[in-house]
């Protein structure tokens, strides 16, 4: 990267517009499933796929919880493998469980100082933008941060 | 479990050396190992039924290797099943192959692995279909991320202390100076204390180091056929075991077996040693030899948890008594593991285990030898630890 190109050049994955179609509504609004049959929620989500617990194939959708609690934290200040991520180095990454007990491995973001993140804090969800795809279109998806109002 | 009609024996194997030359193809990867694994057992080319072999390019991609490793390995028509699962895919190779032989299908099948993974960028090849959901390393959390996250909550749930890592990082080294085939093996030995220490380079250093490209070879034959090549056969049986394949779940995942653990703890690995200890006939009790795959040395040590070798966030005072020790009642990783041996990934990363203990067991293996090795074990893993590999060979006739 450089003041003649300022983003990420090289691309470095292959995914399709199509898949980041797919999957627009967990990275949106973190939206999961739930099994009608014994009522098991799941995220990701599991559409049409079958029930690990009772083995009914009869998901719907389920909103998530979109806020929670900190039960691990790790810093990336390595960026490997670079995902177009380069610009937030050092990123906080976090296990969150969310207030219905669905976990989720996020990125802590809007953070000033990493010391910031702790086991324990409270966390909400946010709508971030992520990265370029192939087609140039900005990719939008969830992250978390701080909840410092909790 | 169904019923086993003959048991496996192992008869021999190979692995590349580490730093092997930048200029060779995957398929003179695939070769070398394939022939010098039938050298060593005496086996020709033409008796070999079948090759089942890992690889680890850009599997999805690379929709049809059957044939042109069939090709270059010069058995044709005869078929190559092409596996690929990540780092561990060499143990399904190997559960493969033990199936095709166990079942009295084939006589003569050899397992393998390749890793030429500088055919391709690595990301564009680890973002392929098989690595991962669609919901973290497509928001940039990868298996790198992941290893940092398990290990700082396995330290903090079981309060494992540096010092246990880092006496971890030096026995694989100690071993390694004493294995030829280690990529550590002629650089100088570290310094314990400095392995111990809270620094981004003692950190560094007691992870894997990488071994490049790298392949690797077994050949079994059935119990009735081994007489036929050699008086020394050893044992193998294998077993293997997934679990969730996002992160997340594995605080939460609505299965016996599952439920009750986190991210601490390995229940796909505690599942498929169950599977191999009753395959092999053995219990842990009886195990004096241990090899895993450990890219870290936290994640060693849950390696020797979920094995049974001692309960659950005690992996620290086996490390710390000396239990990978030469002297230890079951010395671990004298391969030397992921720090010193390195990281072969779908090349060796399970046959490199099971080539040890088998060495170990023929008493090939000079100054690190373990004494009256009988009963060796050995994990892999792959991606996250969403599938575990164990491997047993034991002593034979």
């Amino acid at each position: 990267m450089s003041e003649q190109f300022p983003e990420q050049f090289v691309r470095w994955d292959t995914f399709s517009s199509a898949l980041w179609y797919r999957t627009r509504a967990a990275r949106y609004r973190l939206e999961g499933t739930r099994c009608t049959a014994c009522g098991e929620k799941f995220f990701p989500p599991r559409t049409g796929l079958i029930c690990p617990s009772c083995h009914a194939r009869a998901m719907e959708p389920y909103p998530c919880a979109q806020s929670g609690e900190i039960v691990a934290v790790a810093l990336d200040d390595v960026g490997f493998p670079a995902v177009g991520y380069g610009d937030y180095m050092p990123r906080v990454q976090a296990i969150v469980r969310l207030d219905d007990g669905i976990h989720l491995m996020v990125d802590i973001m809007q953070i000033a100082d990493p010391a910031e993140v702790q086991v324990g804090a409270r966390v909400k969800m946010v709508l971030r933008k992520h990265k370029r795809e192939d087609t140039g279109a900005w990719v939008y998806g969830y992250g978390f941060i701080l909840d410092k109002g909790a | 479990m169904g019923k086993i009609l003959r048991r496996v024996m192992m008869i021999g194997g190979a692995i590349t050396p580490p730093n092997i030359p930048m200029d060779w193809t995957w398929r003179q990867m695939a070769a070398e190992a394939f022939w010098n694994a039938l050298q060593d057992a005496g086996v020709p080319v033409k008796d070999v039924d079948l090759v089942a072999c890992n690889y680890n390019d850009r599997a999805i991609a690379d929709s049809s290797p059957g044939p042109q490793i069939a090709d270059a390995l010069g058995i044709l028509p005869k078929p190559v099943i092409p596996i690929a699962n990540a780092c561990a895919g060499n143990g399904i190779a190997s559960y493969t192959a033990w199936n095709a032989i166990a079942s009295g299908r084939c006589d003569v099948v050899v397992s393998m692995g390749f890793a030429r993974s500088d055919n391709y960028d690595a990301m564009e090849a680890m973002n392929s279909q098989g690595n991962y959901v669609d919901f973290d390393y497509m928001l940039g959390l990868t298996h790198i991320n992941y290893g940092a996250m398990r290990d700082a909550y396995y330290r903090r749930k079981y309060n494992v202390p540096l010092e246990a890592a880092g006496h971890w990082a030096y026995w694989c080294n100690w071993y390694a100076r004493r294995n030829p085939l280690a990529a550590s093996y002629s650089k100088p030995m570290p310094v314990l204390e400095e392995l111990c220490a809270d620094t981004p380079e003692a950190e560094r250093d007691r992870q894997a180091t990488n071994r490049g490209g790298v392949a690797s070879a077994m050949v079994f034959v059935g119990e009735d056929v081994a007489r036929r090549y050699t008086d020394k056969p050893v044992f193998f049986d294998v077993a293997y075991a997934f679990r969730p394949p996002y992160v997340g779940n594995f605080f939460h995942y609505p299965v016996d077996g599952m439920r009750e653990y986190d991210m601490a703890e390995l229940p796909g690995l505690m599942a498929a040693a169950r599977e191999a200890y009753e395959v092999a006939g053995i219990k842990k009790e009886d195990i004096n030899l241990v090899q895993v795959h450990d890219l870290t040395a936290y994640e060693g040590m849950m390696a020797l948890e979920a094995l049974g070798l001692c309960e659950l966030g005690k992996g620290k005072d086996y490390v710390l008594s000396g239990g990978m020790t030469l002297e230890s009642k079951c010395p671990v990783n004298t391969y030397g593991g992921g720090p010193a041996f390195g990281h072969g990934s779908a090349g060796s990363d399970f046959q490199a285990g099971v080539l040890e203990n088998y060495w170990q067991i023929l008493g090939k293996c000079g100054e690190r030898q373990v004494k009256d090795a009988r009963v060796g074990v050995n994990t892999s893993y792959g991606t996250h630890h969403s599938l575990d590999v164990v491997g047993v060979v034991q002593k034979g006739w």
